[in-house]
């Protein structure tokens, strides 16, 4: 019941929080000569719903006349994606929000108020499309292959498996490392991990940005990329491979990158609340004398989660690359998505299950606010409406106050009664 | 006499703990005494005072000040009222001057700018006119905490407080800085304040106040004039049955060195040396209390002992093992305990459920863990064993702990660090901040594991636990250890004399038939 009450209360405050973001953003868009139902309405519709969606009903329920019969048929708005559905391209956006949020909650998990997401992203991803097309080529050079196509039989198993395989691994460890870096610099030297992951953040993405343009560029087009991964080396999104046949997929590169957040999250969970070595972890985050004063080397404990932490960002850099992008176009390493996984851990309040809600209400949002132009309306509304809810996200202790205060205006009065009864003589210890 | 608080019905019920902290409380006191508000921790003392000071609304009830209802919704309208509290923890800046921080928001300026030679000389006269001299231009964090518990009432005088509210003011003070506060407490009142005193030292009552409101669990169970009651009287209101001051245990019967300590030497947070080449020994089945005033390096020598501090010199041997500069974790397997000083903090962490907090000694060991994975069910019934088998009321299996008072807090640290038999336990102010009823059973559980064959380290700052608990007295000052006495023949004066670094002529004179200096 508790429990419960408590679940309850967790999820209200989300909820209350976007009600409120819209509500305020109606003073940005009337003044635009805009209707405030028509934005938001476009932009979930947009964000969440099933292609062609025109109404909040839309969300929930689609009605399709039959062509054949006539008959008008009911869907369930979630499932209906005979043309794509929104979700689908969401889902693909948020997994490396996911993964860059599970690594910001294992960080500060640990006390390390880390927000090196970034950095470890960038490298993760140069380091995984470097794998993807030069690992591949020296393969082919070896077996002799001139033409790729011609690929068959186990070696295009043991290629297909290994290939990505060794380029996420390459990409998390070069993660994990970096992020060690801003670990052993706090455990040895007291470096403020904020400043530290700060700098390397500038450093890594410094260092990718010339890659590009330097060594990895790949030909003379005009904004500077590098070579395209080996098809050996890539994640195939779904539509392009078991699940083609299914449309609400389309239009998305969601593919397996969103398995491998979930087996993440599952494994981030687990650590951190079923493990002795998330438990040392938990206990040096905001007690870290109780944990000293009971036997835990606090600073290995700091170490391991900002190695697992810097692993979980390379992964999200390698998913990005392997899976979606196939190449790094210059600008990619700016995008911000270790920074929006930093956002999404904080407002999920550090935890595990509540940051994959999060993380996909953030990219609908997003993808919502983008696609708003598409209905004649600015998109920089949809930005200023993202940045209000997250705002009011950020008040929850203002809502668990009023909550706390209501219930207490409902309660007090049964709780004095039952506390009559409990009367001073009756118990002695 | 006029009245000058009178608090009635006042109720108030805390949400989060699910209590009724203050149940129909009916409170006055009047001008010009002292008042004890007496109980044990829980019992609803501070939350009656803070709602009188503003801090806290009340569900109900009403308060009158002088004879007028009064609305106190802040600690401004409390001040405005001439209401002055002085919180168990002080509230002062430590970088600021005591000037600075007695005339904090209201400082004399000049077109905005502090003129600070008329701050320092406003509280100059402010402290020579109540007789407690001070140096206004010290900073707070160099001065002593009986100095800064004067500055904290100074500055409630500078704002021409007519009611006084004190919240444990003894709980940092040597036995010196205590008679002194007794001293201005009687002043006060004299001068025809009202000086409400929150205490759960009962000598203290006896000494100081004039009458007292005993409370127990949120309600008022008695109030009497105090030369009308005996100290037994009002433990017993207390705790709703008779409490046994004296602690009952037989003779030590010392076995084997357990510890010994040689020559040590360890630095302060500041890099100064604190202990300065202390020796001493506890052997099995004896507590050797060390007794001292505060900052006299006890806490570094715990600290260095429990491993977590490092040590710059010296040895320490646990069992015959060499454990100098072993990690917590190996004095802790060669069978260390520790009740810190500090529970709220060290001792536990309050963030987090009884669950992990009774493990944080076990965590990776069988059964609590399988292959690096916490085990569930071995330890809830860890925690669920500990609950009842120290009585740790309201604390329940796997919630958070947070709510809970001083003293059951206290007996999940006692609990958790008793269990498995250690060998050595240091108990560092086990009973500070803790209700009389969780004191005797505190102490009857330290008896108990050393008739077990525990060696017992005590720090504390209360002489009358030392002297009640300990088989021998080490007394400690500045960083040494430079007396031993025998509990039987040790009286409080002339411990007081060892701990303000009375000379041994001085120590003589007051007559003690043993005394050994190292």
């Amino acid at each position: 019941m508790n429990r419960f009450q408590s679940a309850l209360e967790n999820l209200s405050i989300p909820v209350f929080a976007i009600l409120l973001g819209l509500l305020v953003s109606a003073f940005f868009i009337a003044p635009a000569g805009l209707s405030p139902i028509d934005t938001y309405t476009r932009l979930f519709c947009e964000g969440f719903g099933p292609r062609g969606c025109d109404t909040f009903g839309d969300l929930l329920v689609v009605d399709i006349e039959n062509e054949d019969t006539g008959a008008i048929e009911h869907h369930i708005g979630l499932f209906y994606g005979d043309r794509g559905h929104s979700l689908a391209i969401v889902l693909e956006q948020a997994t490396p929000l996911i993964l860059t949020a599970l690594a910001a909650t294992v960080a500060f998990k640990a006390g390390m108020f880390s927000i090196g997401m970034d950095g470890q992203f960038a490298l993760g991803a140069v380091v995984a499309v470097f794998i993807g097309y030069w690992l591949p080529a020296q393969v082919y050079g070896v077996f002799g292959i001139e033409d790729p196509d011609t690929l068959s039989g186990p070696l295009w198993w043991v290629m297909h498996l290994t290939m990505p395989t060794i380029a996420i691994g390459a990409a998390m460890i070069v993660g994990a490392v970096y992020s060690w870096v801003a670990g052993i610099l706090k455990v040895k030297l007291n470096v403020n991990e904020l400043i530290s992951t700060i700098i390397l953040n500038a450093i890594a993405v410094q260092f990718v940005t010339y890659l590009i343009n330097g060594p990895m560029r790949a030909d003379m087009n005009n904004i500077a990329r590098t070579e395209r991964i080996d098809d050996t080396a890539w994640l195939v999104p779904f539509t392009r491979g078991i699940l083609a046949d299914v449309d609400w997929f389309s239009g998305s590169r969601l593919g397996i990158g969103i398995v491998l957040a979930l087996l993440a999250g599952l494994f981030v969970w687990f650590y951190l609340w079923r493990s002795t070595a998330g438990y040392e972890q938990r206990m040096t985050q905001g007690a870290r004398l109780f944990a000293g004063f009971g036997g835990i080397n606090t600073g290995r404990a700091v170490l391991r989660a900002m190695l697992i932490s810097g692993a979980l960002s390379g992964l999200a850099g390698a998913i990005q690359v392997l899976g979606v992008e196939r190449r790094i176009v210059d600008g990619f390493v700016l995008s911000g998505t270790g920074f929006d996984g930093v956002l999404v851990a904080i407002l999920a309040r550090e935890s595990v299950v509540g940051l994959f809600l999060v993380a996909v209400v953030f990219s609908g949002l997003q993808l919502g606010s983008i696609n708003l132009q598409f209905g004649n309306i600015p998109r920089q509304l949809g930005g200023i409406i993202i940045a209000l809810t997250i705002l009011f996200t950020a008040m929850e202790d203002f809502f668990r106050r009023t909550i706390t205060r209501l219930q207490i205006r409902m309660k007090s009065v049964g709780s004095k009664n039952s506390s009559l009864v409990d009367t001073p003589a009756s118990g002695g210890d | 006499m006029t009245t000058a608080v009178e608090m009635r019905n006042i109720s108030k019920y805390f949400a989060s703990s699910r209590t009724l902290a203050t149940d129909n409380v009916d409170f006055e006191v009047q001008q010009g005494e002292v008042h004890a508000l007496v109980g044990e921790n829980g019992a609803g003392k501070t939350t009656l005072m803070n709602i009188l000071y503003g801090l806290i609304p009340p569900d109900s009830g009403e308060i009158l000040i002088h004879g007028k209802p009064a609305r106190i919704t802040h600690p401004d309208d409390a001040i405005r009222l001439g209401i002055g509290m002085v919180h168990q923890h002080f509230k002062l800046v430590p970088s600021f001057t005591i000037a600075e921080n007695i005339m904090l928001g209201i400082e004399p300026n000049q077109a905005g700018f502090i003129d600070s030679r008329a701050e320092s000389e406003a509280v100059r006269q402010l402290a020579e006119s109540f007789g407690l001299p001070v140096d206004p231009n010290l900073q707070v964090q160099d001065i002593s905490v009986g100095m800064q518990q004067r500055v904290e009432i100074l500055k409630t005088l500078q704002r021409n407080a007519r009611i006084l509210i004190l919240d444990e003011p003894t709980a940092v003070l040597t036995p010196q800085e205590v008679h002194e506060l007794y001293s201005v407490i009687r002043r006060l009142a004299n001068e025809g304040r009202a000086v409400i005193l929150i205490t759960h030292k009962l000598p203290e009552v006896k000494a100081v106040a004039d009458r007292l409101t005993v409370m127990r669990r949120g309600r008022v169970v008695s109030k009497d004039e105090v030369n009308s009651v005996t100290v037994a009287d009002i433990a017993s209101k207390m705790v709703g049955r008779e409490v046994i001051l004296k602690v009952e245990k037989q003779a030590a019967q010392p076995a084997e060195v357990v510890l010994s300590v040689e020559n040590l030497l360890v630095a302060d947070n500041s890099g100064l040396p604190a202990v300065l080449g202390a020796s001493l020994e506890v052997r099995a089945g004896e507590i050797v209390g060390i007794a001292g005033v505060s900052g006299n390096g006890q806490t570094e020598l715990v600290e260095a002992i429990a491993g977590l501090r490092a040590i710059d010199g010296g040895a320490v041997h646990l069992l015959g093992e060499d454990i100098t500069h072993q990690s917590v974790r190996n004095r802790r397997t060669a069978g260390m305990a520790h009740i810190p000083e500090d529970r709220m903090s060290t001792g536990l962490n309050l963030q987090t459920n009884l669950d992990e907090n009774v493990i944080v000694t076990v965590y990776d060991k069988p059964p609590y863990a399988e292959r690096g994975f916490l085990q569930r069910q071995p330890i809830r019934n860890l925690a669920k064993k500990l609950v009842d088998r120290f009585s740790i009321k309201s604390a329940r299996v796997g919630e958070e702990i947070r709510t809970l008072s001083g003293g059951n807090l206290q007996k999940i640290v006692l609990g958790r660090e008793l269990n498995g038999a250690p060998r050595f336990i240091i108990a560092n102010q086990p009973t500070r901040g803790v209700d009389v009823g969780s004191i005797e059973f505190v102490h009857q559980t330290l008896v108990e594991a050393r008739d077990a064959g525990a060696a017992i380290l005590l720090v504390s700052v209360e002489l009358d636990e030392i002297l009640a608990l300990s088989d021998r007295i080490a007394v400690m000052y500045e960083g040494q250890i430079t007396a031993v006495f025998d509990p039987d023949t040790a009286t409080e004066e002339t411990l007081g004399i060892a701990m303000a670094g009375g000379t041994i002529g001085e120590l003589e004179s007051a007559a003690i038939t043993e005394v050994k200096v190292s």
